[in-house]
């Protein structure tokens, strides 16, 4: 159990021109998840793999627990990784995989197998215990690499992608279950993905990367509703955030198609703002309402998904997206009238993509 | 034509008469000969003199002298010894240390690796006879490559045809046939994807621990098989022993292939020839048989 | 898959495949330390000498007027020796035989071998395996332990001293191999093409050549181009079944060459040299062009020469 920290960490491939990890500076408190998201590409898998040991930094730290681990073998930070691909032992059983760990570190064959033994149940796996990973499905290879990584009760589990092999609605099921896992072992854990949902669902705060740099870290309601920048702010939520060309006019936001909206308190004089006047107003689906008197657009579909109904519509160029009531069905090609909810809008700068407080 | 081709009987008799051309031509030129050998085996059949006109038929007379004749036995010593030395400690060996090399190297960047792969299997794709004639150059007393770089580091030159035969032809059958064994090394260590060896350095393993517990095991199965098949490929050498020492000096690299080829053209004994090949044939289909066996129990 | 590539893929090698599930994107490699990199490229560098050195003396000798059994640097640089193989040596002829047979043997065999491996495959027997079986031990057979008896049949057959039984037993010792690659080319060719030629009214002939062989066109290069490069090099027929000068094959000429023990003057090994040249070339040639065809053809022979 150890917290994690980066320290102005770089890492430069020899085959690449850009660093594939610039300057990432964060901390991990212990027993917090933390979820590293981003495109891929963005570095947070080559930041996972130098937090495991296997490459390491060109400059900056790393420590867990307080102390360095650069220059470390895997094997001395005690660290356990959770492979994309699982990496299971293919010539090996499922209990000599989940074993291996501890077969190197010599314990005894009894205490080896009590431990596995206790692994296995906790993930409901004993019964595939004698089998070879050829021989399991993706959902169970999954478990065994996860038990394979438990067994070891490391000081910090680091997950590499390990559900996005797994079919939609295991990958839902698992993913409840790994929560649920963290929790109960109180390990800090650090979650590589590029699934937003996925992110804003398992973790206690999300690391959001993109081509190298660390964007904003937060608590998943934090990174939602208040995006650092305009990629944040794009990335997270599906549908996306709306984004719209604006500029101010006093205190009021105007937008595409003449649309006026308060701008949020504060933003009058945003800090380090380059105000020519030019802005990017952010407005989530949810944020816009179908009103009887407002801005005026054209609905160009509906898409009705049960619960709610996302509305297309367009104002000129602009394309918008709408989360309604799932009775609000207004006809493709007829006109609505939109209101943005003051506490909804968000403005970015338009050239640099950064949130204006 | 049209009734006859409908229905499975009469498309199989069609495919039947598509194989007739190639059966015809391995008729005629491997189980022919097969049955000629055996057949002239019986006989005390020549090239010239009066056998040659007159062939006897001298039952098992051939084989009984065979299998009582010290040279023969010398022959398959000789044989023997040219297979354990080329093909099990030369290309089985040396191919599996190869292999190990360039899957390292392949998974650590080197990119000179390809001209090392490329260097072992140009002398395995060259034509014997110049593989022949290279290593003749190659092992030349006075001139030739190697005694002229030991020459270079103050060792004096060696015999090498004349007093190290065996050691000769086996160190250029080496050269000429490792990268078979290569090849099908380095086809099993590249089916391990890399995430299982830092898989293994993540749980702790060095990296003796990780060729031993890894490595060795996808390894294993296919080393008994590539044995048995480096060890038939050497067995029927011929045309470099032959262009090296011709069998020499003083019989000391005959192997049963050059045996057989001696008695039937040098000694005229066509018949006695035969003997030798039906026994290098019956030698090889045991051998076949098992290493056919054996794969398909793998497979 | 061949015999021994068949074998390769052993019960722990194909649960590998199965077990490999999506690959990550490849990863860029980390730098190896100087020791490494010092170490590894010693030992390739002692890995590349033993194999290449041989053929460095070739060039080395084949461009030399006083050309010697050791590697030099050229004493006297010339492409004379290449002009004379030709001028004094006769060997056009030889090299023309040669293209001769290796071509001819080549058709022989590409027809004979796309047929009966259609066939094979398309084959609906109980006991077509013992054919495939029959045709895989055929296969091990080592042609050396074949010379005499096909000497004497030869001999018998009178087709001593001529390019048919020359080209026919060359062909003949190709078929194993070759059918069952081009029987597994044709596995993977789907049967409902032909199928529907048929329903179509094609005759099978003519379905097999319009439809089939054209997508087998892969497989067939390969076969042409192993067929070729095995007759290009064949040694032990040649011994046995030509002795008349002008029908010589350049192995044979090299053969002859070197049973001369002795009386290896310095230019001999030029000429030679030369001529050894030239004779790589079209191998040299297949080789840089299709290396992974080729290797795959030649793993399944374990024959030895």
């Amino acid at each position: 159990m150890a917290n994690v920290e980066f320290d102005q960490v770089w890492k430069r491939f020899a085959t690449q021109t850009e660093a594939a990890v610039r300057g990432l500076s964060l901390t991990i408190p212990d027993r917090e998840l933390l979820v590293l998201l981003g495109p891929s590409g963005c570095g947070k898998t080559t930041a996972l793999r130098m937090l495991a040991g296997l490459e390491e930094p060109d400059g900056g730290d790393i420590r867990i627990g307080g102390k360095s681990v650069v220059g470390l073998e895997p094997k001395d930070r005690d660290v356990a990784l959770v492979f994309q691909s699982y990496a299971l032992y293919p010539h090996l059983s499922a209990r000599d995989n989940i074993g291996y760990p501890l077969k190197v570190r010599n314990l005894s064959k009894a205490e080896q197998q009590a431990k596995v033994e206790r692994v296995a149940e906790m993930l409901a796996i004993g019964h595939l215990l004698p089998r070879r990973p050829g021989q399991l499905s993706g959902g169970e290879q999954q478990r065994v690499a996860l038990a394979r990584a438990i067994v070891r009760e490391p000081r910090v589990f680091l997950m590499d992608e390990p559900l996005s092999n797994l079919d939609a609605k295991l990958r839902v099921h698992t993913r409840t279950e790994l929560k649920t896992l963290q929790r109960e072992l109180g390990t800090t854990m650090v979650f590589v993905t590029h699934d937003q949902a996925e992110a804003m669902s398992l973790a206690h705060r999300i690391a959001v990367l993109n081509k190298g740099e660390l964007q904003q870290i937060g608590t998943p309601d934090e990174v939602y509703d208040h995006p650092a920048n305009v990629f944040v702010a794009e990335f997270i939520g599906s549908p996306p955030m709306n984004l719209l060309e604006a500029t101010r006019d006093g205190d009021s936001v105007v937008a595409a198609g003449g649309w006026r909206m308060p701008s949020p308190n504060g933003a009058h004089a945003g800090a380090g703002s380059t105000s020519d006047g030019e802005l990017t107003v952010g407005l989530r689906p949810e944020g816009i309402e179908i009103v009887t008197d407002g801005q005026p657009a054209e609905v160009v579909a509906v898409e009705p998904f049960g619960s709610e109904v996302i509305v297309d519509v367009r104002i000129g160029e602009q394309a918008l997206k709408i989360r309604a009531e799932p009775d609000v069905r207004p006809a493709p090609g007829s006109t609505v009238a939109l209101r943005a909810d003051p506490d909804a809008v968000r403005l970015f700068d338009r050239s640099s993509g950064a949130a204006l407080s | 034509m049209a009734v006859a081709t409908r229905g499975r009987l009469g498309r199989n008799r069609l495919y039947l008469a598509g194989l007739s051309p190639a059966a015809f031509l391995l008729a005629l030129f491997f189980v022919g000969p097969a049955l000629w050998a055996v057949g002239s085996s019986f006989t005390n059949r020549a090239l010239v003199g009066l056998d040659a006109a007159n062939p006897r038929f001298v039952g098992l007379d051939n084989y009984t002298r065979l299998f009582s004749d010290p040279d023969f036995g010398r022959v398959i010593l000789n044989s023997v010894i040219f297979v354990i030395g080329s093909a099990i400690i030369g290309q089985f060996v040396l191919g599996l240390l190869l292999a190990l090399l360039l899957d390292y190297a392949q998974r650590r960047g080197f990119l000179a690796s390809n001209l090392v792969y490329g260097a072992v299997l140009l002398a395995w794709v060259n034509p014997t006879i110049i593989a022949g004639f290279l290593w003749v150059a190659m092992f030349d007393f006075y001139n030739g490559s190697l005694n002229t770089g030991l020459g270079v580091v103050g060792a004096p030159p060696i015999n090498w045809l004349g007093q190290g035969p065996m050691l000769a032809v086996i160190i250029a059958n080496t050269w000429r046939g490792t990268a078979f064994t290569m090849l099908i090394f380095l086809g099993a260590l590249r089916t391990i994807p890399s995430d299982i060896y830092e898989a293994a350095r993540v749980d702790g393993a060095s990296a003796f621990r990780r060729f031993w517990d890894h490595t060795l095991p996808i390894l294993r199965p296919i080393a008994a098989l590539t044995l048995l098949s480096v060890t038939m490929a050497t067995f029927g050498t011929f045309i470099l022993i032959q262009t090296l020492t011709n069998g020499g000096p003083a019989f000391q690299t005959e192997v049963i292939a050059l045996y057989a080829f001696h008695e039937a053209f040098q000694n005229h004994a066509v018949g006695y020839g035969s003997t030798i090949s039906v026994v290098m044939l019956a030698l090889n289909l045991a051998f076949a048989v098992v290493f056919l066996r054996w794969s398909r129990a793998r497979a | 898959m061949t015999a021994v590539t068949a074998a390769a893929g052993g019960t722990a090698v194909d649960q590998l495949a199965r077990s490999a599930t999506t690959e990550p994107p490849p990863r860029p490699k980390a730098k190896a330390g100087p020791l490494e990199w010092i170490v590894v490229h010693v030992v390739f560098l002692v890995v590349i000498a033993f194999f290449l050195v041989p053929f460095l003396w070739l060039l080395s000798a084949a461009f030399d007027a006083k050309a010697s059994a050791y590697i030099q640097i050229p004493v006297e640089p010339t492409i004379m020796n290449f002009v004379k193989i030709f001028t004094e040596h006769d060997f056009a002829r030889v090299l023309a035989n040669s293209i001769f047979v290796a071509v001819a043997t080549m058709i022989l065999v590409v027809f004979t071998v796309s047929l009966a491996g259609y066939s094979l495959s398309r084959l609906d027997l109980r006991r077509k395996d013992w054919i495939t079986y029959a045709v895989l031990l055929l296969q091990t057979m080592p042609i050396s332990a074949t010379m005499v008896p096909i000497y004497g049949l030869a001999r018998q057959l009178g087709l001593r001293n001529s390019y048919l039984g020359l080209i026919l037993i060359h062909a003949a010792i190709e078929l194993p191999f070759l059918i069952w690659l081009m029987k597994g080319f044709f596995d993977s060719i789907p049967r409902h093409l032909e199928e529907a030629a048929w329903l179509d009214g094609r005759s099978k002939f003519r379905a097999l050549i319009e439809i089939v062989l054209p997508l087998a066109r892969p497989g067939l290069g390969i076969a042409a181009g192993l067929a070729f490069l095995s007759a290009w090099a064949e040694v032990l027929m040649v011994i046995i079944l030509i002795d008349q000068d002008n029908l010589k094959t350049v192995p044979l000429a090299f053969y002859e060459a070197m049973r001369t023990q002795g009386g290896y003057t310095e230019v001999q090994y030029g000429v030679i040299a030369a001529m050894a040249v030239i004779y790589l070339l079209p191998v040299m040639v297949v080789f840089f062009m299709a290396r992974r065809l080729m290797i795959r053809g030649l793993m399944s022979s374990t024959r030895g020469l």
